[in-house]
């Protein structure tokens, strides 16, 4: 048990010294704070037709509680979903291999480590929780229980599952990173429409966030108090402007035995997840995964090497026999071998996908292809997008990068153009449409937004050293703004924003990006 | 063209000081340098290649300031890090067409330079499939014909035979003797006969300091006299190592042969001295100095 508790601890240290972490749990700060909005706030995370809840312990605590494990368990997959990878990139993994520790122990190890750094930030909003009841709650008694129960019954068996998820993830699709996320939403999507169509059960068992018994509790209150028919609860952050809402003060949930058993069901499900994730673990040996092109690949090159019988010819490559230099301190390769690796990073099916939404982005209605098609379609370059920046250390090349012709002013702007240049060919279906109306708005507005989300993934690579933070970032990003969130509308979507100001403020914000991002590069360079 | 560095200090934080008042002129010709680990080797070669900053001193290449003008250096560079990597999605052209593109080099003989450091690193026949297939010892060759690219004036090369078989060393060893004729070659090494066969000079540093800089046979003489071999028996060897600082042992038949450093002026019995090599020299000054 010791050296599992030892591996957990290096692990999760590992994680969490890092600035991106420490950028995360400010933002976690932030979020478990707006959790609970002001009376003034323009945005509500659980509504029910025009009612809202007293601030009372009971409201503060299950709405934070509740939002906390559907917030954390949407995004902290991304989070966490790295921790294999990270032991193959640094072949930590091949040391591992060695030892005696089993498949089911290693991975196990794992899941708890990212289960910890999910508890860290949940830990964050449990407290920040507190404090925003202190800060709203009026007069309102405060009871402990009210906070403690929904996180010990919410999210920490949803986060349980999550952290296991992401294991599982990296075990069969391996570096796949974008088709993880896809599978992942698409199955935390299936989960929310059963939990939305049923109401999950009426014990909440099949639930793992607890969102059923919620939904069935307050309707049920707002129904029997003010008689109406309600049938179901928005949860999520949900712009509305200043609406002035009825208030009903509740009192939280009565614990059923069968709920509180159901959460030791879904941390079994956890644990099962990961013993059947290791039977299939590689154990960090890929030889069984080489395809056959590889393979032949590989013996060409063992007989390459030995029939030439020799290796470095010295006289190949003297001086006098190599031609004579000639110098090109233009960008533009720069910018083609950029793009080239942009290009190339992740897997080829992507494109298929990334092909089949381009098209359909000239065909579907403009609104939708502005204000959906488009931003799943830059998200879906995420991962190229957050190694703009970051490859050079994570492939250990920034040493030539660093030491090459004026790198600030060539190679930085040529990774950028590369970045920017595939956000506009990504959103040139949108654009071409906005031109053929004379929509001018729309088409600063869109490549204002390329230029942004480009701009954010390198000065957040730079800043942080990890792509972690952008990834997670953009993620909320394109939730947010495929919920209409008016501030998260980076394309200019919105019809309220084809206007001056709103160029103006995102140009302003890529101006600010430019330079900050300038200059800590310019430190990064010279500080190795 | 001349490389002086004088009184350079490198402090990562307070406690850590990676290198201390370090001076020497580094001109055409190779410099072998040598250390143990920590020693700063590192940490030199990378404020030479400008990528790390000193805190105090000064760095001229033929009087340009490289602290202060980093680019006049870098048009010039070639740099062999010690745990280089690679962009494994690209292909030997393609890696190398892409740091040309960073030292910016360009035009029509372009191609034809890489098609030739290609055949020189014996990797033409495997130059079009992705870099992230090679073995360790073709990626080491690909980041020497990277080092050549710009034709450059000062080479630094930080530990460049690891992964190096024993053939490719020796003919590493003869293509930086061929490159030295007209530049600046840095090249750090913990395996001391890459140095010693090919160093016009050699610095030996510790602790961050510089405890020697001179011609490798001035550096060898220091340890004249002080070198010896003596055979003793295997159950001896034990306490002897208690008594001298042995540098190596070879067993020969029922007997073990001991190479050791006299520092006291105690020579053991039965010793016969014997000629000092860059290696004993090496140990000899950095035990006397440690």
């Amino acid at each position: 048990m010791q050296y599992l508790y030892n591996i957990i601890k290096a692990d999760y240290l590992q994680r969490t010294r890092s600035y991106s972490f420490l950028i995360t749990l400010a933002v976690t700060v932030f979020m478990a704070y707006s959790f609970v909005p002001p009376d003034t706030a323009s945005y509500t995370t659980l509504s029910a037709l025009g009612y809202k809840g007293v601030y009372n312990s009971a409201w503060v605590g299950y709405v934070s509680g509740i939002m906390t494990s559907f917030m954390l368990s949407f995004y902290g997959f991304l989070l966490v979903n790295s921790g294999i990878k990270k032991d193959i990139e640094t072949e930590v993994g091949l040391i591992i291999a060695t030892t005696p520790v089993t498949n089911f122990k290693y991975l196990l190890s794992k899941q708890l480590s990212n289960y910890l750094v999910l508890l860290t930030i949940t830990g964050i909003t449990f407290i920040v929780s507190i404090a925003v009841f202190l800060v709203r709650g009026t007069d309102q008694p405060f009871i402990l229980g009210n906070f403690v129960f929904p996180y010990l019954f919410f999210a920490i068996p949803a986060l349980f599952v999550v952290a296991a998820l992401a294991v599982t993830a990296e075990v069969f699709l391996g570096k796949r990173s974008i088709l993880q996320f896809i599978i992942y939403f698409l199955l935390f999507g299936i989960c929310m429409a059963f939990i939305n169509e049923k109401g999950g059960s009426d014990t909440g068992v099949f639930d793992p966030f607890g969102l059923s018994l919620m939904t069935k509790s307050i309707t049920q209150h707002i129904n029997t108090h003010f008689n109406e028919d309600i049938k179901s609860v928005s949860f999520g952050f949900i712009f509305n402007g200043h609406k002035t809402f009825k208030l009903f003060a509740w009192e939280g949930l009565n614990w059923t035995p069968i709920f509180i058993f159901s959460r030791l069901l879904w941390i079994g499900f956890g644990l099962g997840l990961i013993y059947i994730s290791s039977l299939f673990f590689h154990r960090f040996d890929f030889k069984q995964a080489v395809t056959i092109k590889k393979k032949k690949l590989q013996s060409a090159s063992a007989v390459s090497a030995t029939e030439a019988g020799q290796l470095i010819d010295p006289m190949r490559i003297s001086r006098s026999v190599l031609p004579a230099l000639s110098f090109n301190y233009g960008i533009y390769p720069l910018i083609k071998t950029e793009f080239l690796l942009l290009i190339r990073q992740g897997n080829k099916w992507l494109w298929l996908l990334n092909a089949a939404l381009w098209v359909a982005m000239f065909v579907a209605p403009f609104k939708y292809a502005y204000s959906y098609l488009l931003p799943v379609l830059l998200f879906l370059q995420v991962t190229r997008w957050s190694e703009l920046v970051t490859k050079e250390k994570t492939n250990r090349i920034h040493y030539f990068a660093y030491a090459s012709y004026k790198p600030l002013q060539r190679m930085l702007p040529a990774q950028i153009m590369a970045g920017i240049l595939l956000a506009i060919s990504l959103s040139l279906p949108v654009i071409i449409r906005s031109i053929s109306t004379s929509n001018l708005y729309a088409v600063i507005g869109l490549l204002n937004g390329a230029v942004l989300i480009v701009l954010l993934a390198v000065a957040l690579g730079i800043l942080t050293g990890g792509k972690k933070l952008f990834e997670v970032f953009f993620f909320l990003l394109t939730y947010a703004v495929i919920n209409q969130v008016p501030f998260a509308d980076y394309l200019g979507s919105l019809p309220d924003h084809h206007a001056p100001f709103f160029i103006w403020i995102v140009l302003m914000m890529n101006l600010t990006l430019t330079v900050v991002l300038f200059i800590a590069r310019r430190y990064q360079i010279r500080h190795l | 063209m001349a490389l002086t560095i004088t009184n350079l200090t490198k402090q990562y934080n307070t406690q850590k000081t990676a290198l201390t008042n370090y001076s020497i002129n580094i001109n055409k010709g190779v410099l072998g340098l040598l250390g143990p680990n920590g020693a700063g080797k590192s940490t030199l070669m990378k404020i030479i290649a400008t990528i790390s900053k000193p805190s105090v001193g000064t760095l001229l290449l033929d009087g340009v300031d490289i602290v202060q003008k980093p680019d006049t250096i870098r048009k010039v560079l070639g740099y062999l890090p010690q745990d280089f990597g690679v962009y494994p999605n690209l292909n030997a052209y393609e890696f190398l067409e892409y740091i040309a593109a960073m030292k910016g080099i360009g035009g029509k003989g372009l191609r034809q330079r890489i098609d030739l450091l290609l055949e020189g690193v014996n990797l033409t026949a495997d130059a079009k499939r992705p870099i992230g297939t090679y073995s360790g010892g073709m990626k080491q060759r690909i980041g020497i014909a990277q080092a050549l690219l710009n034709d450059p004036k000062v080479l630094i090369f930080d530990e460049p035979t690891v992964g190096l078989d024993p053939e490719e060393r020796m003919r590493f060893r003869q293509l930086i003797s061929d490159l030295a004729n007209d530049c600046i070659i840095i090249l750090s090494s913990h395996i001391v006969s890459d140095i010693d066969s090919i160093a016009d000079e050699v610095a030996i540093m510790q602790d961050g300091k510089l405890i020697t800089h001179a011609p490798q046979y001035d550096i060898i003489k220091q340890a004249e006299g002080r070198i010896f071999e003596v055979l003793l028996d295997n159950n001896a060897l034990n306490q002897f190592k208690n008594q001298y600082n042995v540098i190596n042992t070879a067993r020969q038949a029922d007997r073990i042969k001991v190479r050791y450093i006299d520092t006291k002026g105690n020579v053991a019995p039965e010793s016969i001295p014997v000629t000092a090599t860059l290696e004993d020299a090496y140990l000899f000054l950095t035990q006397k100095n440690g």
